[in-house]
C-alpha cells in the first residue's frame, strides 16, 4: 500500500535556505513528502487555517512577522499542527523561548544534517501526536473523575436523607416514647449522619473546584454580618463542647469586595475548624480589621487555643486530603477537605490565606479579602496594557445636575466626593468621549453612565444618546448603540442616600452591565 | 376542617414513608407516586393543595411534571416545593423558573420542610398552632 506523503509547510523568504531545505529530501523515497513553500505568514495563516498540514518549518524573521510573534501567530492558525522553528546562529536564545510559545522544537539554519532533517520532522511529529493523545487521556481521566465525585455526592444524599428522616421521626417521638438511653444513642446517630452530610458536601465542592465549576460572584460584601452569621451557625456546637465562640471587630468596618455566600462558607469551614480541635473550656475568637502591611485588605484572624499545628504542617494543612495529627481529638473527622476548598474560595476572591500556630497553645488563620473600593474596580478597564486584550473598557460618566449637561462647576461641593474617587478613571466631556470611542474601534465597548445628584438624569442621558446617535463620525466608522457602546439608565442620588451609599450603588450598577456583557459575550462566544 | 392533601413524587420508597410520618404527625393528609406519569394521574385525582417532588425520578424527571401539571389550570395552580439530591443553582434557578415555591436539597431537615408546607400554603405558624389542636 502507498503511504501517504507527509504535507510540510515551510514558511521562509530566503529563497537560498528553502532550496538547501529541498534538497535534504532528495534522499528520500519520492512521494514520501510533499514541501509547500510560503513566503508571508498571512499567507501561512491562511493556509494552515484550511487544514491538511503535517508539520510547519518556521522562520522567525518574515517580511510581516518577526520574532516571537511570528510563532504565536503560526499556532494559533493550527494549534494541532506540529512548528518547527528555523533559526539563525545567532537566535538561538529566541528560539528557546519559542519553546514556550507552542513551538516543539528548532533547528539552526547551517547547521542542519542533510539526512537527519526528515527524520527529525517524523519524529516531531509522533512526538506531536503523543502529546496530544496524552493530553487527551489526561483531560477525560479528569473529567471522569469530576463527574464521578458529582455522581456520588448526588447518589448518596437520597439514602441520608431517609436515615435523617427516621431518626428524626424516632428522636420526636413519632414511632412512640424512647427512654433517655436510646435517645442518647440516637442523638449520636443524627451527629454522624449531620457529619456525614458535610463531608458529601464537601466532595461536592472539590469536584466543582476541579472542574473549575464554582461560581464566585464578586460583590460589594459586609465582613461583619459574614462573622455575625457564622458566630450564630456554630455557636450551639461551641456551647455544646465549653467553648468560648466571640468576634471582635469595629463597629464601622469598610466592606470587602467578595462574594458572600463564600465569604460565610469561608467562616464556616474555619471557625468549625478551630472547635473541632479546641478542647474543652478553650476558647475561639474570629477577629476583623485593616491589614496592617497592606492597608487595601482587611485582615480576618480565626484563633483558637487547641492543639496547634506541627511547623511543617502549617502550609500543607491547605493541601488536599491533608489533615493535621491530634491524638487527643476524639471527634475529629472529616475528609481533610476544608481548607483546601478554603483557599481555593479565598484565592479566587484575590486575598491569601496562611497559617500561624504553637504547638500546644492553639492557631491562627489568617485570610485577607480585597477592600472594596470603585477606582481600583474600574482601574483595569483603563489599564493601557488591558485594553487590547479587554474588549469591555471604558466608562463614561458625567456627574451633572439639573441645569445640564458638562456643568460642572455647579454644585461642585456635592460632587467633589464622587470626582475624587472618580478622578484618573472617569472621562466627563463628550469632547473626549467622542473621539476616545472613535478611536477605539469595533473591538471595544463603552459603558455611558449619567450620574446625577439630582433630577435629570434622564435629560442627559437623552442628550448623550441623541449627539452619539447623530454623530456622523461614530456612524461612519460603523459603530453604533448595539455594537458599541450602552448607554445605562442614570443612576440618581435620593436625597435620603448617604454619598457612601450612593456611590455603592453607582458600582455596583456599572459592574453588574459589565457582567452582564461579558458573560453574554462569552455565551456569544460560545 | 379537613386536613389539606398533600401529594408525594419520590422515587424513593423510604423518603416517602418517612415524610408520610411526619406530615401525618402535622395533620396533613399524603398521597404518593413515584414516577412523573403517576406523579400527574395522583395529581388530577387528589388534587392536593401542595405538591412536593423530586427532580431525579425514573423516566421523566421532576421538571417534566412541573410542565404537564401547568397544562392543566386546576392543577398549575397548586405549590409546589421542590426537594432534590442534585447540586447546583442552576437546578435550583431552573426549578424557581418553572414555578417552584421552593427548592431544598436533600438530605432534607424535617423543620425546614414543615415550615416551607407551612408557608407555601400561606399558614401562619399560629393558624397552625390552633388547626393542630
Amino acid at each position: 500500500m502507498k503511504e501517504k506523503a507527509l504535507q510540510v509547510l515551510v514558511v521562509e523568504d530566503n529563497a537560498g535556505d528553502v532550496r538547501l531545505l529541498r534538497e535534504m529530501f532528495n534522499g528520500e523515497r519520492p512521494g514520501s513528502f510533499e514541501l509547500t513553500h510560503l513566503l508571508r505568514l498571512s499567507e501561512a495563516e491562511a493556509y494552515l487555517a484550511k487544514g491538511g498540514v503535517d508539520i510547519t518549518l518556521l522562520d522567525m524573521g518574515l517580511p510581516d512577522g518577526h520574532g516571537l510573534e511570528t510563532v504565536r501567530r503560526a499556532h494559533a492558525a493550527a494549534p494541532d499542527v506540529p512548528l518547527i522553528i528555523l533559526t539563525g546562529l545567532d537566535d538561538e536564545a529566541l528560539a528557546g523561548e519559542a519553546m514556550t510559545q507552542g513551538a516543539q522544537d528548532y533547528m539552526i539554519k547551517g547547521q542542519i544534517e542533510a539526512r537527519a532533517l526528515p527524520r527529525a520532522l517524523r519524529h516531531a511529529i509522533e512526538r506531536h501526536r503523543m502529546q496530544t493523545e496524552t493530553d487527551l487521556i489526561r483531560t477525560h481521566q479528569m473529567q471522569f473523575k469530576d463527574e464521578f465525585l458529582s455522581h456520588v455526592s448526588h447518589e448518596l444524599r437520597s439514602p441520608l436523607t431517609a436515615v435523617r428522616q427516621f431518626v428524626t421521626i424516632l428522636l420526636d417521638g413519632l414511632a412512640g416514647e424512647m427512654n433517655s438511653e436510646q435517645h442518647e444513642y440516637l442523638e449520636i446517630v443524627l451527629k454522624n449522619v449531620k457529619q456525614l452530610h458535610s463531608m458529601i458536601n464537601d466532595l461536592f465542592e472539590v469536584s466543582g473546584i476541579q472542574a473549575g465549576k464554582l461560581k464566585i460572584e464578586l460583590q460589594c460584601t459586609s465582613v461583619s454580618d459574614a462573622v455575625v452569621y457564622t458566630v450564630n451557625t456554630l455557636q450551639g456546637a461551641a456551647v455544646a463542647k465549653g467553648i468560648i465562640l466571640s468576634s471582635d471587630f469595629e463597629h464601622k468596618l469598610p466592606l470587602v469586595y467578595a462574594d458572600p455566600a463564600r465569604l460565610r462558607q469561608i467562616l464556616v469551614i474555619l471557625v468549625d475548624n478551630a472547635t473541632k480541635f479546641t478542647p474543652t473550656n478553650g476558647a475561639v475568637k474570629i477577629q476583623v480589621g485593616v491589614f496592617e502591611e497592606d492597608p487595601t485588605f482587611l485582615l480576618v484572624e480565626v484563633a483558637d487555643s487547641g492543639c496547634g499545628i506541627e511547623l511543617d504542617m502549617t502550609e500543607r494543612i491547605f493541601e488536599r486530603l491533608v489533615q493535621a495529627s491530634d491524638p487527643d481529638a476524639a471527634d475529629r473527622n472529616g475528609l481533610g477537605l476544608g481548607l483546601y476548598i478554603c483557599k481555593d474560595l479565598v484565592t479566587r476572591q484575590g486575598g491569601q490565606i496562611w497559617a500561624k500556630s504553637t504547638p500546644g497553645q492553639g492557631s491562627v488563620f489568617s485570610v485577607t479579602l480585597p477592600i472594596f473600593s470603585l477606582p481600583k474596580l474600574l482601574a483595569p478597564a483603563f489599564n493601557e496594557k488591558d485594553q487590547t486584550e479587554r474588549p469591555i473598557t471604558l466608562v463614561v460618566t458625567e456627574i451633572g445636575s439639573q441645569t445640564g449637561w458638562l456643568s460642572n462647576e455647579v454644585r461642585a461641593e456635592q460632587c467633589r466626593g464622587i470626582r475624587d474617587l472618580l478622578r484618573g478613571c472617569l472621562h466627563s466631556d463628550l469632547d473626549i468621549l467622542l473621539p476616545k470611542i472613535d478611536f477605539a474601534g469595533p473591538a471595544e465597548l463603552f459603558f455611558i453612565a449619567a450620574i446625577t445628584d439630582g433630577l435629570g438624569g434622564e435629560a442627559i442621558s437623552k442628550r448623550i444618546r441623541k449627539q452619539l446617535d447623530s454623530s456622523e463620525r461614530l456612524q461612519q466608522a460603523g459603530l453604533t448603540q448595539s455594537t458599541s457602546y450602552r448607554l445605562l439608565d442614570p443612576i440618581q442620588r435620593n436625597s435620603t442616600e448617604s454619598m457612601e451609599d450612593y456611590l455603592e450603588k453607582v458600582a455596583a450598577n456599572i459592574q453588574e452591565q459589565m457582567n452582564k456583557e461579558i458573560l453574554s459575550r462569552q455565551v456569544s462566544n460560545g | 376542617m379537613d386536613s389539606r392533601k398533600i401529594l408525594i413524587v419520590d422515587d424513593n420508597a423510604d423518603i416517602r414513608l418517612g415524610m408520610h410520618v411526619r406530615l401525618k404527625a402535622n395533620r396533613y393528609e399524603t398521597f404518593f407516586a413515584a414516577d412523573a406519569f403517576s406523579g400527574v394521574a395522583e395529581a388530577r385525582k387528589h388534587r392536593p393543595d401542595l405538591i412536593i417532588l423530586d427532580l431525579g425520578l425514573p423516566g421523566d424527571d421532576g421538571f417534566t411534571v412541573m410542565e404537564r401539571l401547568k397544562q392543566v389550570p386546576f392543577l398549575a395552580v397548586i405549590p409546589i416545593i421542590v426537594v432534590s439530591a442534585r447540586n447546583g443553582l442552576a437546578n435550583q434557578k431552573r426549578a424557581y423558573d418553572a414555578g417552584a415555591k421552593a427548592f431544598l436539597q436533600k438530605p432534607v431537615n424535617d423543620a425546614e420542610l414543615l415550615a416551607v408546607i407551612r408557608q407555601s400554603l400561606g399558614e401562619t405558624t399560629k393558624d397552625k398552632e390552633i388547626y393542630s389542636l
